[in-house]
């Protein structure tokens, strides 16, 4: 019997590693057939920088998000999150207050949103896709309310710096910063007790409550980290723009959640890899921006996003019906 | 004496509703507003209230069917948003298409889209939230190939069917709902359809279990709400007199809103068009209230966004049946 398991446990984990294998040969392929393609703007310093820059705060949040998504829950109001913390910072230092304090209350700002969630969530019990649809629009009707609708300049040194600074003068800020979140939650969830009872809890959450996990807590605190790196990324969002208005960030939901699903997350829960998040984040984002350098509009970018993020989930779940068959 | 028994036990069934809440509710609400401003309780303001839902009140009449059946739909605003600027390009001078036949365009837009939202729910499985939200997405993008276009509405047919009141005072596009509302009722209570949407929505797997052809069920319930889609998109190029590829955005959250307010469940099951009725006059006094005494447009926002959040909650609250260890 437990030979049996272990062959199982062992296929399952080729199975997964696959997976992910898989998505960054796609990507491989997908960037050399773009950068051929798309010659001589795709593959040049000019167009690489920007989109690695810009994929860095949908990276950031889409690895916290995984996290809350192999939870069992999900957070629909980053885009929301992302939008306020803008119009946050750029009133804040039309104020005149300093940089690093105006990035510690941003993400303080992004702490207190994440708490209203898990609050929601884990303490009145909402269901957690309809209490985040709603808090989206309260983020982004508070940030409305605070640019009075309009888009404020943001420059200060330090805000600069987050979005378009460099570091030894050619590694992009955000690229580290997105890195460092990547390798934080890669150790997290795959090398740590938290992680372990994280993956639990989206599998069976009355068998981890009845082993003793404190389902609650793991999971406010989930809600939690993913408000501050929402805020993170606002923050990177504001600075690379150099403006703050309320409109940053509007549709960024479709684009996470479709990424994390396509890098192999179960939406219920209990399934999902940092890494598979960090190819699902890649390849929707080079696919987006090899559109725009093609001089698609935008709307039919739009109508790409929307089928993106059917056809992705769509495959999941025709292979997890195929794997059941199978069994 | 048992007749009697009987009477009072449906009395207390019906206090045990969030119906008489709602009530209760509004009538504070009144008060309030009316104290706040004089030109609130004003026949003009009222005739305005009333015909302001109309959209609103034909969407969330399909919405509420496809949520009794423990579905999902947020791709209603933009489905009204499609068939709203088909419709009105279809009806330019110099196309002139008959307007029976932009009608029934408008409605095999409604429906196709409804229908697709049905088959991929069904038959591939996915959580109708995530695949309502990627045909939002969808339905919007195309709706902005006729971005350039900007057609006014000139036949006198699709003007006048949101924008006539009987006898001066009550509109036309009220006795709309109420029409829906109580066919909807009815179709509910005595036909199979309904009865199997209501056990559908309480247990789906028993249902499957009980020999009901779920997917079929909940594919007519998706269609049911793209047809009102396609009549909201009417009446949102009626009433705004021309088309387009905005129209209808963000619907979604007033419509779920005042469907969740009305007393039906997240999750199916439970539900009536009485609630539904009376939250949507109460979600619409609100926005005029706001109005009337003057509270910033992003503000409102605020408000609409935070109204949801409470009604959830509320909704959460009262629908958990014991104490929540997980």
């Amino acid at each position: 019997m437990a030979e049996i398991k272990a062959v199982e446990v062992s296929q399952k984990k080729k199975s997964r590693l696959n997976n992910t294998a898989t998505l960054f040969i796609i990507l491989v392929a997908m960037f050399g057939i773009f950068s051929y393609v798309g010659r001589p703007f795709f593959f040049s310093r000019l167009n690489i920088i920007p989109m690695l820059n810009n994929l860095s705060f949908i990276g950031i949040i889409a690895a916290v998000l995984t996290m809350v998504m192999v939870s069992g829950e999900i957070d629909f109001s980053v885009g929301g999150n992302v939008g306020l913390t803008a119009c946050l910072v750029a009133l804040l230092l039309d104020k005149g207050l300093p940089g690093w304090l105006v990035v510690i209350i941003a993400l303080a700002g992004g702490l207190v949103m994440g708490a209203f969630n898990g609050m929601l969530v884990t303490v009145i019990g909402v269901n957690s896709i309809m209490a985040t649809i709603g808090t989206m629009f309260i983020w982004r009707g508070i940030g409305y309310t605070l640019s009075n609708g309009e888009s404020m300049l943001a420059i200060n040194p330090v805000i600069d710096f987050i979005g378009r600074g460099f570091i030894f003068k050619v590694i992009p800020f955000p690229i580290v910063l997105l890195v460092l979140i990547f390798v934080l939650t890669y150790v997290i969830m795959s090398h740590s007790k938290w992680g372990r009872r994280v993956y639990a809890i989206g599998a069976n959450p009355l068998a981890s409550y009845l082993s003793g996990i404190n389902v609650k807590k793991v999971k406010f605190i989930g809600f939690l980290l993913c408000g501050m790196t929402a805020a993170l990324g606002g923050l990177i969002l504001t600075s690379l723009s150099a403006v703050g208005m309320p409109q940053h960030g509007q549709g960024l939901e479709l684009v996470i959640v479709s990424s994390i699903i396509l890098g192999g997350t179960a939406l219920g829960g209990g399934k999902g890899q940092i890494l598979g998040t960090l190819a699902g984040v890649l390849i929707l984002s080079i696919l987006y921006n090899f559109l725009t350098i093609m001089n698609v509009y935008y709307f039919y970018i739009q109508i790409v996003q929307g089928s993106v993020l059917i056809l992705v989930v769509s495959t999941y779940e025709i292979r997890q019906a195929m794997a059941r068959r199978r069994t | 004496m048992e007749k009697v028994m009987k009477r009072y036990s449906t009395f207390l069934n019906f206090l045990k509703t969030p119906t008489p809440t709602l009530i209760g509710i509004y009538i504070v609400m009144l008060i309030l507003f009316s104290l706040a401003s004089k030109n609130f309780l004003v026949i003009q303001n009222i005739k305005g209230i009333f015909n302001n839902f109309a959209v609103y009140g034909i969407l969330s009449a399909g919405v509420t069917i496809v949520m009794i059946g423990g579905g999902f739909d947020l791709s209603v605003g933009s489905t009204a948003g499609l068939a709203g600027i088909v419709s009105a390009v279809l009806l330019m001078k110099d196309i002139a298409v008959p307007t029976p036949v932009v009608v029934l365009i408008a409605i095999v837009i409604g429906c196709t889209v409804g229908l697709i939202n049905g088959l991929i729910i069904t038959k591939i499985g996915i959580n109708p939230i995530i695949t309502t939200l990627g045909t939002l997405a969808i339905v919007r993008g195309v709706c902005y190939f006729w971005a350039d276009l900007n057609p006014r509405i000139l036949n006198v047919f699709i003007q006048s069917i949101g924008r006539i009141y009987i006898g001066n005072v009550f509109p036309i596009t009220t006795v709309y709902i109420i029409v829906a509302f109580v066919i909807l009722t009815l179709v509910l209570k005595f036909t199979r359809f309904g009865r199997d949407l209501f056990t559908i929505g309480g247990n789906e797997n028993l249902a499957r279990l009980a020999g009901i052809p779920v997917d079929r069920v909940k594919i007519i319930s998706y269609v049911i709400s793209g047809f009102f889609c396609s009549m909201a998109g009417l009446l949102l190029i009626s009433q705004l007199g021309s088309g387009r590829p905005e129209y209808g955005n963000g619907a979604e959250l007033e419509v779920l809103t005042i469907i969740v307010l009305g007393g039906v469940v997240v999750g199916g099951g439970k539900g009536n068009f009485l609630g539904v009725f009376i939250a949507l006059i109460i979600i619409q006094t609100i926005s005029n209230g706001m109005v009337l005494i003057s509270v910033p447009v992003f503000i409102r926002m605020v408000v609409k966004g935070a109204l949801l959040v409470l009604v959830i909650a509320i909704d959460a609250l009262r629908n958990r049946k014991n104490l929540q260890l997980y």
